[in-house]
C-alpha cells in the first residue's frame, strides 16, 4: 500500500484537481476583494458557484479508482462522496448568503473565500489518513468556522458566540491531539493503516484498557465537531449567535467533516476483526448516540428561537448518524452517508427559508412565522417539507434516511437503539410542528407578502426538488454510497 | 403488459392536486371543479378495478404491477388488489369525490390549499389498499397523516390545534414501532412481499420476538381503527375536523387500521393472534370493551358530532371482534364449517369496515349539514325538527336504521356476520358483544331520533330552519342508496369479500 506513493507532481496535480480548484477560486475571490466596484463584487457568488461546480466535476471525472496520494491522502470513492457532498453544500451555502451578505456587510469576498478555504479542509479531511494531516485539517476548519462565527465584527453577539466556540473547540481539539498521542505512543507510527495493523499485532499482549482512553479522547474530540451531546454545548450559543448564513453552515459542514473521519477513525483503526476493539467501541458510540438524541430532542422542546431550536435539532441528527457509525457495518456506513446527503439538503433547504424570513422579518422568533404561507408560501412550503424530513415522515430524504439508519441497528441487533431513535423521532415531531403550527395555522399577525430574492429562491427549488426526489427515489445516489461503504470492508 | 390501472388510479389525485397547485388562488371555480372532477375520474376507476377484479377472481391478486424501486434493499413498488381491497378502493373514491363535491358549496376558506390536500389525502389512503410491499405500505400509511394534520388544524373547529397535533402524535408514536417491525421481519425472511413474508412466517420459532412484532403491528392498527385504549384521539380529531375530514376519518381512515389486521398481522402473525386472542384474550376483551364502552359513551354523550365520533368505536369494535373471531378459529380451519365460521367472521369484519364507511359518512354528512345551519350541536337544543325539515329527517332516519343494524339496510349483514362467527369460536365475547347493539338502538332511537327530531317544535328558534338543498341531497343520495342497495343485496360485495377471505384462511399455515 506504499508502492506507489511516488508519483510526480502532474498525477498528485491531477489527483488533487478539485482541491487546487477551489484553493485557487478562494485566492481569486481574496484578489477580487481588493477591487472595490460594485460590478465587481456582484459577481463574487457566481465566481464561487463556477468553482465549486468546477471542482464537482472534477471530482466527478477522478471516478472511483482507488489512489494513495503524498502518503497521507487516499483518494476513494469514500472520499469523492465525502467531496461531492462538500462541494453540493457548499454551493447551495454560497446561495443562501448572497442576500444576507449584501445587507450586512461590505466585505463579501472574504466570507465566500472562508467557505471555499472551509470546503478544501472538509474534502481533504475525507480523504486523509494520517494523524498529523487529519489534525492540521481538522484544526483549520475549526479556525474558519470560527471567524465565519464572527464574521460580522461590530455585532457583540456574533463575537461572543465565536469566542464560546473557539475556547470549547480549542479545548477538544486539544483533547483529541492528546488521544492521538497515545496512539503514536503506543504504535510508533501516524498513519493509520499502520497504526490499525499494529494494534492488530499487539492486540494479545496489552490489555484493551490501553485502547479505551484513547478512543474516549478521540471521540471527545469528534464528537465537539459533529455537535453530539455531551460536547454539544456549544452549538446552541453559536448557532444563535453567528450570522444566520453561518448558522446554516456550522449546521452541516462540520459534521460532514466530524462523520467522515469519524467513519475513518472507527472502521480502520478498530475495525469489527478486531475483537479489542469491536468491545470497547459498541458501548461508547451507543452511549453517545442515545445521549445526543434524548439531550437534543428534549432540550429542543422548549425553545422560542428558531435557530436555538435548529442548533438542538442537530444535535438530535447527530445522534441519529451516530447510530450508523455505532452499528458498523456496510449497511451501517450506507446509512451514514445517505443521513449525511439528506441531513445536508434538508438543513440548508430549511436554512434557506428562515434566512430568506429574518432578511424580511429580521426576527428569529418561531412566534413571528406566523400566517407565512400566507406572506411567502414558497417559504413555507419549503420549510415545512424539510422539517417533516427532518422528522422523519416518509416521503422525503430524512425519512429513508431513517430507514437505513434504523433497519442497520436491527440488522446488527441493537433493537433498543432503534427503538430510542423512533421514540426521539416522534419526539421531534413536537418542536417540529410549533414552526408549522406557526406557518399554517396560526392567525396572521403582518399582512405584507415577503419577497425572496432570486438566489434564495434557487436554493429553495433545489433543495425542495432533492429532498423529495432523494426521498422517493434514493437509488439515485444509494449504488455510489454503498460501494463507497464497502471499501471498508473489502479486506 | 396490461394497462396499469392501478397505478393510474393512484396517481390520478396526484395529478389533480398537482393542476390543483398551479391553478391561480383567486380562481376558486376552476379549482373546486378541478379538484371534484379528479375525485370523480378516481371514482370511475375504482369501479372499473372492482368489476376488474371481479372478472379475474377476487381470490387472489390480481392486477398485479411490479417494478424495482429500491433494488439494493430489495423493496419494490408493488401494487395489487383482490377481493378485499376493490371495494375498500371504490369506497375510497366514493367517499372522497361526494366530500370534495359537498366542500365545493362549503368550505370558503383557502380553497386552493384545501382541495390539493385532500387529494393527497385520497393518494395515501388508495396507495394503502394496494400496497403489497411492507415499506410502500408504510410510506402510503404515513403519507396521509400530514393533510390530515392540516386539514383538522386549519378547517376545523374551536380546538383544532389541540385535535390535530393529538391526531397526528397519536397515530405516528404507533406507526413508528410497525416501521422496525417491518424491518425486523425484512431480516427474518429476506422480502418486503406482505405475501410472500406471511409464507415465510417471520420469527416462527422464536414466540417472544414474534409477539413483540406482532404487537408493534397490532398497536399501529388499533390506534388507527380505534380500539379501546388507543381511542382517546378520535373524539378529539372527529368533533374538531370540518365536515368533510370528520367523513374520510371516519369512513375511511379507520378503515386503514382494521384492513392492516386483516392483510398484514393476522397471516404474518396467526399464532400470536390466537394466543392473545384465545389464550390470554387481550385482543376480544379489547374489542368488546370497545362496543360495549363505545355505545355507552353515546348514550351520555349531548354533542351530536362526540356523539357519531363515540359510535366509530363501537363500531369498529365489531370489526376487531369479527377478525378476533377468524384468529381463534386458527389452526384448526380444516372441517368445513370451522372454516366457514372463521371466514364468516372475516366477511363480517369487512362487511362492516365499508357498512360503516357509507353509514358513518352519511352520519357526519348530516351532522355538518344541520351545524351549518344551527351553528350548534348540542342535542338539548333541538327537538321537533321533523316537521321543520321532513326531507332530512326522512335521511337521517334511514342513516340510523342502518346504524343500529337494522334488517334491510347494510349494517345489519356486517354484525349477523361477525356474530355468526364470535358465537362459534369466542362466545363468551358475542353475548356481551351483542349489549352493544341493545345500546346503539338506544342511543340511536333515544337521542337522535327522540330528541331531534320528535317533541315539540321551539317555533322561535327553529321556525325558519331550510331543509336540504339540492348539492346536500346529492351528496347523501349515494350513500343511501348503497345502504338499502347492499341490505337488501349484499351478494356482490360479500362474493368479493368471501372469496379474498377464504383464500386468506387457507393460505395460512
Amino acid at each position: 500500500m506504499y508502492g506507489d506513493t511516488l508519483l510526480n507532481w502532474g498525477a498528485i496535480a491531477w489527483y488533487l484537481s478539485p482541491e487546487l480548484i477551489v484553493l485557487a477560486t478562494a485566492l481569486l475571490l481574496l484578489g477580487l476583494d481588493l477591487v472595490e466596484h460594485q460590478r465587481v463584487q456582484h459577481w463574487l457568488p457566481y465566481v464561487s458557484l463556477a468553482g465549486l461546480t468546477l471542482a464537482l466535476v472534477a471530482t466527478v471525472t477522478l471516478g472511483q479508482q482507488t489512489e494513495r496520494v503524498l502518503a497521507v491522502f487516499q483518494l476513494d470513492l469514500f472520499a469523492v462522496c465525502i467531496k461531492a457532498i462538500t462541494w453540493v453544500t457548499m454551493a447551495l451555502l454560497v446561495l443562501v448568503s448572497e442576500d444576507y451578505l449584501r445587507a450586512h456587510t461590505d466585505q463579501p469576498a472574504l466570507f465566500y473565500a472562508l467557505l471555499l478555504l472551509a470546503a478544501l479542509s472538509i474534502s481533504l479531511l475525507g480523504a486523509a489518513t494520517e494523524l498529523i494531516t487529519i489534525f492540521l485539517l481538522f484544526d483549520l476548519l475549526s479556525i474558519l468556522s470560527y471567524l465565519l462565527t464572527g464574521y460580522l465584527r461590530h455585532d457583540q453577539y456574533g463575537t461572543e458566540a465565536a469566542f464560546k466556540y473557539f475556547i470549547y473547540g480549542a479545548t477538544l481539539s486539544a483533547v483529541m491531539l492528546y488521544g492521538f498521542s497515545w496512539l503514536y505512543g503506543l504504535t510508533g507510527s501516524t498513519d493509520l493503516l499502520w497504526i490499525a495493523a499494529s494494534l492488530r499485532m499487539i492486540e494479545q499482549f496489552i490489555s484493551p484498557l490501553a485502547l479505551v482512553p484513547i478512543l474516549i479522547l478521540i471521540l471527545a474530540g469528534l464528537a465537539y465537531k459533529v455537535a453530539a451531546a455531551p460536547f454539544h454545548h456549544w452549538a446552541p450559543d453559536a448557532y444563535e449567535g453567528a450570522p444566520t448564513p453561518v448558522t446554516a453552515f456550522l449546521s452541516v459542514a462540520p459534521k460532514i467533516a466530524g462523520f467522515a473521519l469519524l467513519l475513518r477513525v472507527v472502521l480502520v483503526l478498530f475495525p469489527s476483526a478486531l475483537t479489542l476493539g469491536s468491545d470497547l467501541r459498541w458501548p461508547l458510540l451507543t452511549f453517545l448516540s442515545a445521549f445526543a438524541m434524548v439531550v437534543g430532542n428534549l432540550a429542543a422542546l422548549g425553545q422560542e428561537n428558531i435557530k436555538r431550536l435548529m442548533a438542538y435539532s442537530s444535535i438530535a441528527q447527530a445522534g441519529y448518524i451516530l447510530i450508523g457509525v455505532a452499528v458498523a457495518t456496510s449497511r451501517g456506513v450506507t446509512a451514514v452517508l445517505f443521513y449525511l446527503v439528506a441531513y445536508a439538503l434538508t438543513n440548508l433547504g430549511a436554512f434557506a427559508a428562515i434566512i430568506a424570513f429574518a432578511n424580511q422579518t429580521g426576527s428569529e422568533l418561531i412566534a413571528s412565522y406566523a400566517g407565512g404561507h400566507k406572506r411567502a408560501a414558497l417559504l413555507a412550503a419549503v420549510l415545512t417539507i424539510c422539517l417533516l424530513s427532518l422528522a422523519g415522515i416518509p416521503g422525503t430524504a430524512g425519512f429513508m434516511g431513517k430507514l437505513w439508519l434504523f433497519s442497520a441497528a436491527i440488522e446488527s441487533g441493537l433493537v433498543w437503539l432503534a427503538v430510542l431513535g423512533v421514540i426521539n423521532s416522534v419526539i421531534s415531531v413536537g418542536y417540529y410542528w410549533k414552526v408549522i403550527q406557526a406557518l399554517y395555522l396560526a392567525p396572521m399577525i403582518r399582512e405584507d407578502k415577503l419577497e425572496t430574492p432570486p438566489l434564495l429562491k434557487i436554493a429553495l427549488g433545489l433543495t425542495l426538488g432533492a429532498v423529495l426526489l432523494v426521498g422517493l427515489f434514493p437509488s439515485l445516489v444509494l449504488p455510489w454510497l454503498e460501494s463507497a461503504a464497502q471499501l471498508f470492508f473489502a479486506g | 403488459m396490461n394497462f396499469p390501472i392501478l397505478s393510474v388510479t393512484l396517481f390520478t389525485p396526484l395529478v389533480g392536486a398537482l393542476l390543483v397547485l398551479i391553478i391561480p388562488r383567486e380562481d376558486e371555480k376552476t379549482i373546486r371543479r378541478i379538484g371534484t372532477a379528479f375525485a370523480f375520474i378516481t371514482l370511475v376507476q375504482g369501479a372499473l378495478i372492482w368489476w376488474l377484479v371481479a372478472q379475474q377472481g377476487a381470490e387472489t391478486m390480481q392486477l398485479t404491477e411490479r417494478y424495482a424501486w429500491i433494488p439494493s434493499f430489495h423493496i419494490w413498488y408493488e401494487v395489487a388488489a383482490d377481493g378485499l381491497s376493490a371495494p375498500m378502493i371504490f369506497l375510497t373514491g366514493l367517499l372522497t369525490t361526494l366530500s370534495l363535491f359537498y366542500s365545493s358549496y362549503v368550505i370558503k376558506l383557502r380553497v386552493k390549499e384545501y382541495f390539493f390536500l385532500f387529494l393527497l389525502l385520497e393518494l395515501g389512503m388508495m396507495g394503502v389498499f394496494m400496497a403489497l410491499d411492507l415499506v410502500l405500505f408504510y410510506l402510503f400509511w404515513e403519507i396521509g397523516l400530514v393533510p390530515m394534520f392540516l386539514l383538522i388544524g386549519v378547517w376545523g373547529g374551536k380546538r383544532r390545534e389541540y385535535a390535530a397535533i393529538k391526531f397526528f402524535l397519536y397515530t405516528l408514536a404507533g406507526s413508528v414501532f410497525m416501521l422496525l417491525a417491518i424491518l425486523s421481519v425484512y431480516f427474518q425472511t429476506g422480502t418486503f412481499n406482505i405475501l410472500e413474508a406471511a409464507k415465510a412466517q417471520p420469527f416462527a420459532h422464536n414466540f417472544t420476538w414474534a409477539s413483540m412484532a406482532f404487537w408493534a403491528f397490532f398497536i399501529a392498527f388499533a390506534i388507527k381503527v380505534p380500539s379501546f385504549p388507543f381511542h382517546t384521539w378520535l373524539p378529539d380529531a372527529h368533533t374538531e375536523a370540518p365536515t368533510a375530514g370528520s367523513v374520510i376519518l371516519a369512513g375511511i381512515l379507520l378503515k386503514l387500521g382494521a384492513y392492516g389486521l386483516i392483510r398484514i398481522a393476522l397471516p404474518l402473525f396467526p399464532q400470536q393472534f390466537h394466543y392473545y386472542v384465545v389464550d390470554v384474550p387481550i385482543i376480544p376483551v379489547l374489542a368488546v370493551i370497545s362496543i360495549v364502552y363505545g355505545a355507552l359513551v353515546c348514550m351520555a354523550q349531548w354533542d351530536l358530532k362526540r356523539l357519531i365520533a363515540y359510535s366509530s368505536v363501537a363500531h369498529m369494535g365489531y370489526v376487531t371482534l369479527g377478525i378476533a373471531s377468524a384468529a381463534a378459529g386458527y389452526p384448526n380451519l380444516q372441517p368445513e364449517n370451522a372454516l366457514s365460521a372463521a371466514a364468516s367472521g372475516l366477511n363480517g369484519a369487512a362487511m362492516q369496515m365499508f357498512a360503516h364507511g357509507l353509514i358513518t359518512g352519511a352520519l357526519f354528512f348530516l351532522v355538518g349539514i344541520i351545524y351549518e345551519r344551527a351553528h350548534t350541536r348540542e342535542i338539548k337544543a333541538f327537538g321537533g325538527l321533523a316537521s321543520q325539515v321532513p326531507y332530512y329527517y326522512g335521511i337521517t332516519m334511514v342513516t340510523g336504521f342502518a346504524s343500529l343494524g337494522l334488517p334491510g339496510l347494510a349494517g345489519f349483514w356486517s354484525e349477523l356476520f361477525v356474530f355468526r362467527g364470535t358465537v362459534y369460536f369466542i362466545p363468551v365475547a358475542a353475548f356481551i358483544g351483542v349489549l352493544g347493539m341493545v345500546f346503539t338502538a338506544g342511543y340511536i332511537l333515544w337521542k337522535i331520533v327522540q330528541y331531534v327530531f320528535l317533541g315539540t317544535l321551539d317555533k322561535e328558534r327553529w321556525g325558519q330552519l331550510p331543509d336540504m338543498t339540492w348539492w346536500e341531497k346529492v351528496t347523501l343520495w349515494p350513500l343511501v342508496l348503497g345502504m338499502v342497495f347492499l341490505g337488501f343485496y349484499p351478494t356482490p360485495l360479500l362474493q368479493m369479500f368471501n372469496a379474498a377471505m377464504t383464500t386468506l384462511l387457507r393460505a395460512l399455515p
